[in-house]
């Protein structure tokens, strides 16, 4: 039965078919969606994790499937997850509050703000909690085959913690723009999105430390040693989703129950303010004027200057940039342990892991340097070279990465010089690859398809591509050379040397025209 | 170069875009005019002004800049030039007063001269007091005075404008179209393409009427009415691109 028109429910259909929208976008600028090919793949990979979950639940064993520390095991997982919730309930928010602009239209309507903005949140509960119900879902349907129907409570327990996660998500996007205003919350709730998105990285990270050893019996183990702490032990409060999760009545009750007095809550308690949130972000960039006089130029004497000093500031005001690097440098953490711990052992990991990551960052600074150049006419219109434009902008791309590894590849030269040399050597032919290719092979776009853009230039995407296989596989082999001997190391070393130089030459050879 | 040569003057120009945008166009802008290019939507205005500024290559045809050629010295003829399109080129990341330094920077002033020419048209165009915003929070009149200010900055000869009166308020049309004035008195050369017809009639000295990429008819405003049964320039304008 259709809904009436205006009702919450209608309104409800209008979110989630904007949901489903945004979510199956692809292509240039967002235009494609993905249709029936996309549903059938989506399919066909959960049906893929039915057998995966039957796979690790076979080998778990049925009667481990009871065991407490399995709950101890699903609330780990579980609440690592709501860290994903919440970066993407983040994420939602911000989009919701500042970037869709259907909500003036929506709000000048004669329907309550009340509903609205209930409307909204169930939205945002909604596709946070889908991927993960996609995700965990197998585990649940296969568990019955297993004798295990309480499992089924993974979906009501994934649906609740999504809730926790949007209310959070809401209330903290509302609380930064009482204190920040609107303008500095969408920045900050796009990098506070992006680390608690990266917090799954540094937990296993900080396990993969704690641990020695590996497999089942290290993971017992590691959960034993944790039981022995109150706040860890499998009758602590921290497990009861995971204990929700695996079907124990109370427990799922109260998660349930509380996901519903957050809704209820967050909208009863902070809708007036989400509205005034909304005006906020209608005035956004409008910072209050002040006097004329306290005017500060500062000219650079050299075109190479001006260009990069621009870029740069253009590269530090972008959310999503500062987002990824970010999160760049906290890929990074886990690498300055092990230099720190041990660097010649872990000389050939260390130069492959910074190679790629320095290649990847560059990839991305030198799309948003070259390719979305905001106001190309008048570059071209000024009576410059735009051969000295393009140049500066390669630099623009390439030291920032550059500069931020300087640290631990000094570091490192210290400690263990060949290496630190080597990785010097292949960071550094990485970093300007990637620049290169860009610069060569990029083609035009706007800087809002940033996240998009892989899918619009599938060339300048797969040279990218084989430059950090190349540079990657390079430091692997160079630095895998200095601890052994074997005889086809120098040969791979000057195969994956070739690819990279070889894929260069052929970027530059399909260049594009720079007008 | 002597004060006979044209601002601008283009021969035969030509551009292909599957059908011809510009097709020989001939047309002579003269120094310390205030030239009006009018003509329908797709006539080829847009991609004469362009082609004029560099940034489209002709298919065929000359275009000299206050004597220098186009084809030859770009960089010499872009210098004494500035092109305001009726999307303003800017940096909805940079501040005013940054972008003004970068403005500056591609045409390679002086800090001393940049810097007082920057604060004189950001006060001039009460813009100061946003100095320290960022222009995406900008109105629309406020980014096209900024796109303005940073045409100006290099005091240009000839000065190019696209459209520069859409979507700005009275008061702000009232500044542009004074600056605009200012410019010619002062011996600069102004080339505008408008849609407000209005703007043209009391504004231009001289008007140029482009329809399928051709000049059709040019003069004063007193000499096209010659060509016509007369009334305003709206009236000329129907008339003339009706009849071609």
């Amino acid at each position: 039965m259709n809904a009436a028109p205006g009702s919450i429910r209608w309104l409800l259909g209008h979110e989630l078919r904007l949901a489903w929208y945004g979510a199956t976008r692809a292509g240039s600028g967002g235009k494609k969606r993905f249709g029936t090919s996309g549903i059938v793949i989506l399919t066909l990979g959960w049906l893929l994790l039915h057998g995966l979950a039957f796979i690790m639940l076979r080998a778990v064993g049925g009667a481990h499937l009871r065991d407490p520390l399995m709950s101890i095991l699903a609330g780990g997982v579980l609440l690592v997850c709501a860290t994903f919730m919440l970066s993407g309930g983040l994420k939602a928010c911000v989009t919701a509050l500042f970037e869709r602009g259907d909500l003036d239209l929506l709000l000048s309507s004669p329907l309550p703000s009340r509903s609205i903005f209930a409307v909204r949140l169930m939205g945002v509960v909604v596709t946070t909690a889908l991927s993960f119900v996609y995700l965990f879902s197998p585990f649940a349907n296969v568990a019955v085959f297993f004798g295990q129907p309480g499992w089924l409570a993974i979906y009501p327990a994934v649906i609740a913690l999504a809730a926790l996660g949007a209310c959070g998500a809401m209330l903290l996007t509302l609380a930064l723009v009482r204190v920040l205003g609107a303008r500095r919350t969408r920045v900050v709730g796009q990098v506070v999105a992006a680390i608690a998105g990266a917090l799954l990285f540094l937990t296993m990270q900080a396990y993969n430390f704690v641990s020695h050893g590996s497999g089942r019996a290290a993971t017992e183990q590691t959960m034993h040693k944790l039981a022995q702490y109150g706040v860890f032990a499998p009758t602590s409060a921290l497990w009861l989703p995971g204990r929700a999760a695996l079907g124990e009545a109370l427990p799922l009750l109260g998660l349930a129950a509380l996901a519903l007095a957050a809704c209820v809550l967050t909208v009863g308690l902070t809708h007036r303010f989400f509205v005034h949130g909304l005006q906020q972000a209608a005035g956004m960039g409008r910072a209050a004027p002040r006097p004329a006089g306290s005017l500060r130029f500062r000219f650079r004497s050299s075109l190479f200057d001006t260009v990069v000093v621009k870029e740069w500031r253009l590269i530090a005001r972008d959310p999503h940039l500062i987002s990824q690097v970010l999160l760049q440098m906290i890929y990074l953490v886990p690498l300055l342990f092990l230099i720190l711990r041990d660097s010649s052992a872990a000389g050939p990991a260390v130069g492959v892991a910074l190679t790629l990551l320095c290649s990847s960052l560059t990839g991305g600074l030198a799309w948003i340097v070259i390719s979305a150049e905001d106001a190309p006419d008048l570059l071209c219109g000024a009576p410059v070279a735009m051969r000295t434009i393009r140049l500066a902008k390669l630099a623009a791309a390439t030291m920032p990465p550059l500069m931020l590894i300087a640290l631990p590849l000094l570091w490192l030269v210290v400690r263990a010089p060949l290496i630190g040399i080597l990785a010097a050597f292949t960071v550094t032919g990485a970093v300007l690859g990637a620049g290169l290719i860009v610069l060569w092979v990029g083609r035009p776009a706007p800087r809002s398809n940033f996240k998009t853009r892989g899918k619009e230039n599938g060339l300048c995407t797969a040279l990218e591509m084989v430059n950090t296989i190349g540079w990657g596989g390079s430091a692997w082999c160079l630095m895998a050379l200095t601890g052994q001997g074997s005889n086809w190391l120098p040969l791979a070393a000057a195969a994956t040397l070739a690819l990279a130089l070889g894929n260069l030459l052929l970027a530059w050879l399909l260049r594009r025209s720079p007008g | 170069m002597t004060s006979d040569t044209p601002a601008l003057e283009l021969r035969g120009l030509r551009k292909d875009f599957g059908r011809p945008a510009v097709d020989h166009l001939n047309l002579t802008v003269r120094r310390g005019e205030l030239y009006a290019l009018l003509g329908p939507n797709g006539a080829g205005k847009t991609t004469t002004l362009r082609m004029v500024t560099g940034l489209l290559a002709p298919d065929a045809g000359h275009i000299d800049v206050l004597g220098v050629d186009m084809a030859r010295d770009p960089a010499g003829a872009k210098r004494r030039m500035a092109y305001l399109p009726d999307d303003p080129m800017l940096y909805g990341k940079l501040k005013p007063t940054e972008y003004l330094e970068f403005v500056a920077g591609l045409w390679g002033l002086r800090a001393e001269e940049a810097e007082a020419r920057g604060r004189h048209l950001l006060d001039w165009l009460d813009l100061s007091r946003h100095a320290h915003e960022l222009t995406e929070g900008f109105s629309r009149g406020m980014k096209q005075k900024l796109a303005l200010a940073g045409a100006l900055i290099h005091e240009p000869e000839l000065l190019i404008l696209d459209e520069p009166l859409t979507g700005l308020d009275a008061a702000a049309a009232r500044q542009v179209k004074d600056l605009l004035l200012s410019h010619v008195a002062k011996g600069g050369t102004v080339i505008l393409t408008t849609h407000i017809l209005e703007v043209a009639e009391r504004l231009a000295q001289r008007i140029g009427i482009i329809r399928q990429g051709r000049l059709i008819a040019e003069g004063t405003l007193a000499e096209l009415r010659e060509r016509t049964l007369g009334g305003s320039l709206e009236d000329v304008f129907l008339q003339l691109t009706e009849q071609a």
